[in-house]
């Protein structure tokens, strides 16, 4: 059984796709979004195997919410929009799905074939589809944060630093602490070049770095604004000062 | 004229009064009878008043360019000053020369007055015109290359507001939401996506139509945006609720076509389409004195989130300026917690 999520800010376009998965034995539907915020929430509470994702919605288009998904823990996605010249491209060179509005029936089902065939190369394919997504929205300005039981999106320029625990990512900002369950290097590329690793298991925000102090064997000190310190390894110092 | 031209004026004349000044040295070297300096300083004395008087030339000429296209009044404007360069000239430099000889204990030695006066009015007259001639080429050119650049920059600009208007006109976004708008409502609703159809082939035939002439009715133009209201509003049901409020003597105004739907489309664009919320979306339209106002006001955006909104109020711009010059208007501003885009057009 594949679990689908349906994300669409118009109640037609949402309908005729909801009728038109119904009529497949080995789909269930397991929720409807109508915004970006609302789609990732479902995404992560839910954890749906495929998702259909409209690119043009208020608050968080698809492409933004693609781009805040982890690769490795990411279901399949299909774009759906009506014009988008751009993305298309994007999607056509790196082979990720979409649908284009309006569509037909014989359409989607190619579409659920193609997914039902990929369902085995989940991961690179998800990999694919958020990387293309990233490629086309930029460095992320806003990230996504579990806040109690909901979603919030905060400005990466709030973010201090950012620490690895295992699986997890732990986000300081000068109010809080909030837990990804992401992997470092993978938000580092969702973030762009205003974050640099300082050692295997932290990264900086450029702009909140004070001053460096060296300490002995090449390592340093980092001191940020917010009064942290953190070591800075030898292996990411050049990475840093570039 | 142009600081570069300007400058190749300003070289032409070091290089001229140098050139002087080599041929005078030149004449006087084998004379025994006169002093080395004495050359340096007639020329001198020349050059020091003639330079003047182009700087006095200069500093009118930006008065007196717009006779480039008629050259006898650019060149009469000019010498009717030679009487009193004559003058000028005479009284300065002979001034000078008496001055500087006197001072080294000589006398300057020259024909008689009236003889001098006339030999040098000569020498000015064809000195002047010279230089006249050369300045007229020099601005007239800079005049043409500044015309050009102008009128380069227009059909540029021209050009794109068309290609611009044209693609306003058929939003492929709005075009392919509504038909899969349509796809979709056929499958539970024959006769609503019936409806919407009509509407749909309404709007295009309206709209192709109106890309035809320049101006129309403010009842037409209101025709197509209630027919592009009507789609919208089928495509955000329960999400957004239109009110419209036209006073009746607005709606003979004359207005450019298809002007106002890319200002309802922001609305959409930027307040329903990005509101989580239900939005209202006000439209109004009245005669104020000579002036026909019109107003779109949404409350589901703010002008910071609109910040991208360019190219559609950047194209409606353009066209009102090419129609009414500096009589029209359009602002955007913050209401409230939405955003008011207020129109003025003369009324006609």
């Amino acid at each position: 059984m594949m679990r689908v999520l349906i994300v669409d800010d118009e109640a037609p376009a949402r309908d005729k796709l909801r009728r038109w998965l119904a009529e497949q034995s080995d789909l269930s539907l397991v929720g409807e979004c109508a915004d970006g915020l609302e789609a990732a929430a479902s995404i992560a509470k839910l954890q749906p195997d495929a998702v259909f994702l409209d690119i043009q919605m208020p608050g968080m288009s698809g492409l933004e919410v693609a781009a805040q998904l982890e690769p490795a823990l990411a279901p399949l996605l299909v774009f759906v929009t009506a014009f988008d010249e751009h993305a298309i491209k994007a999607f056509d060179l790196s082979a990720v799905d979409y649908l284009l509005k309006p569509y037909d029936k014989d359409r989607l089902h190619k579409t659920l074939e193609r997914l039902r065939g990929r369902r085995g190369e989940a991961p690179a394919a998800s990999a694919t589809a958020i990387r293309t997504a990233r490629a086309q929205t930029g460095s992320s300005e806003r990230l996504l944060v579990p806040q109690g039981e909901s979603l919030q999106l905060i400005d990466a320029s709030s973010i201090h630093w950012l620490e690895a625990d295992d699986n997890y990512v732990h986000v300081h900002t000068a109010q809080a602490r909030y837990m990804l369950r992401r992997t470092l290097s993978d938000l580092l590329t969702q973030l762009g070049s205003n974050f640099r690793r300082i050692h295997k298991s932290a990264a900086v925000n450029i702009a909140e770095v004070k001053t460096l102090s060296p300490l002995f064997k090449g390592d340093h000190e980092v001191h940020l604004r917010s009064g942290a310190v953190l070591r800075l390894s030898r292996r990411y110092k050049d990475e840093l000062v570039r | 004229m142009g600081t570069g031209s300007n400058r190749a004026l300003f070289g032409l004349w070091t290089l001229f009064w140098l050139l002087m000044v080599v041929v005078a040295v030149q004449d006087n070297r084998g004379d025994h009878g006169t002093q080395w300096w004495e050359p340096y300083l007639w020329e001198g004395s020349s050059c020091v008043l003639a330079t003047c008087w182009l700087l006095l030339e200069r500093r009118a000429s930006n008065r007196w360019n717009e006779y480039l296209a008629q050259p006898w009044r650019w060149f009469a404007k000019r010498l009717v000053w030679l009487p009193v360069i004559f003058v000028t000239f005479i009284v300065g430099v002979y001034g000078i020369r008496h001055g500087v000889y006197a001072l080294t204990g000589e006398t300057y030695e020259h024909d008689s007055w009236p003889a001098v006066f006339f030999y040098e009015s000569v020498k000015l007259t064809l000195f002047a015109g010279l230089w006249l001639g050369i300045i007229f080429g020099l601005a007239s050119f800079a005049h043409w290359r500044l015309e050009r650049e102008q009128l380069l920059r227009l059909q540029k600009h021209l050009a794109e507001s068309q290609l611009a208007q044209l693609k306003a006109q058929l939003q492929p976004h709005f075009l392919f939401n509504a038909l899969n708008t349509i796809s979709s409502l056929m499958q539970v609703d024959v006769e609503r996506a019936d409806r919407l159809l009509t509407r749909l082939a309404d709007l295009l035939r309206a709209s192709l139509q109106a890309s035809a002439r320049d101006m129309t009715s403010l009842r037409e133009e209101l025709k197509l945006l209630e027919l592009y209201a009507q789609i919208m509003q089928e495509r955000f049901a329960g999400h957004v609720a239109l009110t419209w409020n036209v006073a009746d003597d607005a709606l003979d105004a004359q207005v450019p076509t298809l002007l106002l739907q890319p200002l309802l489309e922001n609305a959409f664009k930027h307040g329903v389409e990005r509101s989580r919320e239900p939005v209202a979306i006000r439209i109004a339209a009245e005669k104020h004195g000579p002036d026909l106002r019109l107003t779109i006001h949404n409350n589901g955006s703010s002008l910071s989130a609109n910040s991208g909104m360019g190219i559609g109020l950047r194209n409606c711009r353009e066209r009102l300026e090419l129609i009414y010059g500096a009589r029209a208007s359009l602002q955007l501003e913050q209401e409230g917690n939405g955003v008011l885009a207020r129109l003025s057009i003369p009324y006609t």
